[in-house]
């Protein structure tokens, strides 16, 4: 088969897909033609197994625990709690709440996956009171937006278990290997806007003194997430407990935290009950059709064709991720992060292999990518979101002119990170 | 069940660590609960309309071009839920006929969990079968309005509409 | 014309085997048989596949020829574990006479119920046992927490009185270094390539198991050979199966050489562990195994399968084992 009816099917799947077919159905309609094309009725025949082998992968049972974890804590309010105490700590540096909402993010990161959970509940708290203090709406719609892709960088990651899953990489090490990523990037997100600040002059603001004994009492909503987070990461890094476990550990605490806080209910347990089974139904069926596209793309060859193709024509590894970026910056603009992720994985990560580029710190760009897509117009789940909590009806043309610093970081970060690999690589090293 | 999944793993990692005591198997009963739960999830997902769709293009076209492409999704996605439950048919046939049994220290006999598996993916076809023909009953009835708000993409804004609701309870 | 074959091979993780004879010999298999054929291999985990799904996508035709895992297989047909009992492979000699008796029944069980037939068998090699705290025997198993991976060992463990822990080989090495478990039973040159004497002390040369190994072919493509082609494919698996025989053995020597710091060491790293002799009586303990433990439980698995499978299995391998 030839490079050309590869190409020619990806861009029939990719219109499909725009049109609006289900994510899910795409994939598998695309493993079920091209396998019996192939192979014919012994396609079928095997494909009861994959499913039934892909829900039925104890690694995958993380994703669930980890959904229902950060439900817990943002349906029994624990969560919009410690945008307050931030804001006591942060608040004076010069651009102010902005920082809050970076580290209200970056801090919500630590404890959940879901960036649009995250974004809705920092921004619905944020941005009343942003805007009665004169705050300018691009840049801060930009903080919001941006600081909510942390949650798929800063582990617990929903992303990183999909990658893992795909390319049969410890889940355990690609969380501990998104830790310092995560502190680094929130850090150069935070000094990027203190420069702005500054930048814009009379608009640099700093929140009013508070006063140290104020600080500390109101720091008492910040122990629950950093509790969960010191205990869900430690637990994995001091290999105690694999992601699963930890997964269960935290769901247990969050659940006596809320309820020592008085803030657990029925009703807030069900709603996180429902949106959790919601969610995973939807990333385990899509898990399950890109499972079915990837036996009939390794049985017709197609990720080892591309490799040897790409190997070939002499592509060093720098100019493969230059290429990379160019195209999931692109890709990114036009699809969901999940459904990026499970059709380009496959085919991308043997070449990265093949080039000899670490699969840890492959995971970590292609959260990076992952990131961008989030907040690329005109599909960006985390921009329609930000737009949605604003209060003062102004166009979504104020999101996207605050979110290209954000862009322009990560691809900068993306890069920083190709030529200091240690950054995401030194921690799991430590691990074992 | 997810609760009663962590109980399960929270109380094997600890049995591990204190008591050096192994309640064998807690992965294997792990990985049957996921199964059973997710195939369930699907059709929670389904009737909540949360299955992923890139409604860039679609928001774009007519009322008339966007209720078929609803009826497209609907149709589409009864199509591979019923291929599931088939495909898991044929599973399960094997096992019986094998009297398969799992190669662990339980050695579970594998219909169990594959039967009940079974049965989540049946539900997920019936459920979506009704759908799809509810959806083509609104399509020849040409009830195009109802079909996008019955089976249209849930759109950023509706799930928006929903935390907010949701956080201005707490 | 060129007949084309799709092979899923072992898992990719199988280390020195897999690259040095396993792949090899497919990528050159018209060359080596005199075949007109076109080999489609890979490993099975690279398409996607479970192991345990190596009987089934034999059968509907996905794949022409499969690597059968027999210990994962089992979960379709128990009767294909019946010659890696506890105690029935104590060494490579014993080994060679259990293939050989064991052949043609596993052959008439695969024909009878996956369309598929034996082309070889071959041994990983003896499964050893690797202990962090002090251990001079079995005897000082009781009590401590041992790595198995299928129900025979952990039933053979428990009457030992040491408690059995099923983990992925993939996670022993942490659970051991971590202490979840206090010893382990693998392969000695896989157990050294995947760092297992760096986290534990004490090495001992017992073989529990042998890991044993199939490759089958379906049984329309072999139908659809003329009787020469059949004749070649045969000649050309034999010699692979003596290949990975020798091959196996050399492996295991020399890893048994490097675990102890024992000279010469080529094919893996060498460590200093401390070796613990196998005593007489434990040789025997393990022996007396098949009989006492692994036999009776294995059979009453495999029989609600397949009826009378306990006499058929007395009937080639009783003698050998000495289980009448
Ligand atoms: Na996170
Ligand atoms: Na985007």
């Amino acid at each position: 088969m030839a490079i050309s009816t590869i190409t020619i099917g990806f861009l029939v799947a990719l219109a499909t897909l725009l049109f609006s077919v289900p994510v899910a159905v795409t994939l598998a309609a695309a493993g079920l033609i091209g396998g019996l094309a192939m192979i014919g009725a012994p396609m079928v025949q095997s494909l009861g197994s994959v499913v039934w082998g892909v829900q039925n992968e104890n690694s995958l049972t993380a994703i669930p625990l980890f959904i229902l974890l950060g439900e817990l804590l943002l349906r029994t309010g624990l969560a919009d709690r410690m945008y307050g105490s931030l804001a006591a700590w942060v608040g004076r540096l010069p651009g102010g709440l902005m920082h809050t909402n970076i580290a209200s993010c970056a801090l919500f990161a630590a404890t959940c996956g879901s960036s649009v959970a995250t974004s809705a509940t920092i921004g619905t708290v944020a941005l009343p009171t942003m805007r009665e203090r004169g705050y300018p709406m691009g840049p801060t719609l930009g903080s919001l937006a941006a600081g909510g892709t942390l949650g798929i960088l800063i582990p617990p990651s929903v992303a990183m278990l999909v990658y893992g899953s795909i390319t049969n990489n410890s889940v355990g090490k690609l969380f501990i290997a998104g830790v310092i990523p995560g502190i680094l990037l929130s850090l150069l997100f935070m000094a990027w806007i203190m420069l702005d600040s500054l930048r814009r002059n009379g608009t640099a603001r700093a929140e009013q003194p508070i006063p140290l004994a104020e600080k500390i009492r109101q720091s008492r909503h910040l122990l629950p997430p950093f509790a969960i987070f010191g205990v869900v990461m430690g637990s994995i890094y001091a290999g105690i407990a694999t992601p699963t476990e930890s997964a269960a550990l935290g769901v247990l605490m969050a659940l006596v935290l809320a309820a020592m806080a008085g803030s657990m209910s029925w009703k807030a347990l069900n709603h996180a009950f429902r949106n959790t089974a919601s969610l995973t139904g939807m990333i385990a069926l899509i898990i399950a059709a890109a499972f079915i596209l990837n036996v009939t793309l390794n049985a017709l060859d197609v990720p080892q064709m591309l490799s040897r193709a790409v190997t070939s024509i002499g592509v060093t590894p720098t100019t493969f991720i230059l290429l990379l970026i160019v195209f999931y910056v692109i890709l990114g603009m036009f699809l969901e992060v999940l459904s990026m992720q499970v059709t380009t994985i496959p085919i991308v990560y043997p070449i990265a292999m093949a080039l000899g580029i670490d699969p840890i710190w492959f995971g970590v760009f292609i959260v990076l990518m992952s990131e961008i897509a989030l907040i690329t117009p005109p599909v960006g789940m985390n921009l329609y979101v930000v737009q949605g909590v604003r209060t003062d009806g102004g166009p979504i043309g104020d999101v996207i002119s605050g979110i290209w610093p954000y862009v322009i970081m990560l691809i900068l970060f993306t890069l920083l990170m190709w030529f200091v690999p240690e950054i995401v690589t030194w921690l799991p090293e430590k691990m074992s | 069940m997810f609760i009663a999944l962590s109980l399960i793993v929270v109380g094997e990692t600890v049995a591990r660590k204190l008591f050096s005591f192994s309640l064998q198997g807690a992965d294997e009963l792990g990985g049957y609960i996921l199964a059973v739960g997710s195939g369930l999830a699907f059709t929670i997902a389904f009737v909540e309309r949360a299955h992923i769709r890139i409604d860039l293009i679609q928001a774009l076209l007519p009322a008339t071009a966007r209720a078929l492409l609803d009826w497209v999704s609907v149709v589409s996605m009864a199509a591979l839920a019923l291929l599931l439950a088939y495909v898991g048919w044929l599973v399960v046939d094997e096992t019986i006929e094998f009297r398969s049994n799992a190669p662990t220290p339980w050695a579970t006999p594998l219909i169990y969990p594959q039967g009940i598996w079974y049965a989540t993916l049946v539900i997920f076809a019936l459920v979506a079968l009704a759908a799809a023909v509810r959806a083509t009953w609104m399509l020849l009835r040409g009830r195009s309005a109802q079909m996008v708000a019955e089976f249209g993409p849930k759109s950023a804004q509706d799930e928006l509409a929903a935390e907010l609701e949701d956080l201005n309870k707490r | 014309q060129v007949q084309k074959l799709r092979v899923a091979g072992n898992l990719l993780a199988t280390g020195l085997i897999l690259q040095h004879k396993e792949q090899p010999f497919f990528e050159n298999l018209s060359k080596i048989s005199g075949l007109n054929v076109e080999v489609d291999y890979k490993p099975m985990d690279a398409l996607g596949i479970k192991d345990t799904e190596g009987l089934r996508t034999l059968r509907s035709g996905l794949f022409d020829i499969v690597s059968l895992r027999l210990a994962q297989v089992s979960r379709d047909e128990p009767f294909v574990l019946g010659l890696d009992l506890v105690g029935l492979n104590p060494d490579y000699e014993t080994t060679r006479k259990v293939l050989a008796a064991y052949r043609e029944p596993f052959d008439k069980r695969l024909q009878d119920r996956f369309k598929a037939k034996l082309l070889a068998l071959w041994p990983f090699g003896p499964q050893v046992l690797f202990c962090k705290p002090e251990i001079k025997g079995l005897a000082d198993l009781k009590g401590l927490k041992v790595r198995v991976y299928d129900q025979s060992l952990a039933k053979f463990i428990e009457q030992l009185g040491g408690i059995p822990v099923t983990l992925a080989f993939g996670e022993t090495q942490q659970a051991l270094q971590r202490g979840v478990v206090d010893c382990a039973i693998t392969g000695a040159s896989s157990a050294n390539s995947a760092g297992w004497p760096e986290v534990t002390e004490y090495f001992m040369p017992i073989g529990f198991q042998a890991a044993i190994q199939a490759y089958a072919i379906n049984l329309d493509t072999w139908n659809k050979m003329t009787p020469d082609q059949q004749q070649k494919l045969t000649a050309a698996f034999g010699k692979l199966e003596q290949d990975i025989f020798d091959y196996s053995k050399e492996l295991f020597d020399d890893a048994l050489r490097c675990n102890v710091g024992k000279e010469p060491c080529t094919t893996v790293k060498k460590y200093a562990m401390k070796e613990v002799p196998v005593s007489p009586a434990d040789q025997a303990l393990v022996r007396d195994a098949v009989g006492k433990v692994s036999f009776p439980a294995w059979a009453e698995v495999c029989e609600k399968s397949y009826k009378g499978c306990g006499d058929v299995w007395k009937a080639a391998l009783g003698g050998i084992a000495g289980v009448k």
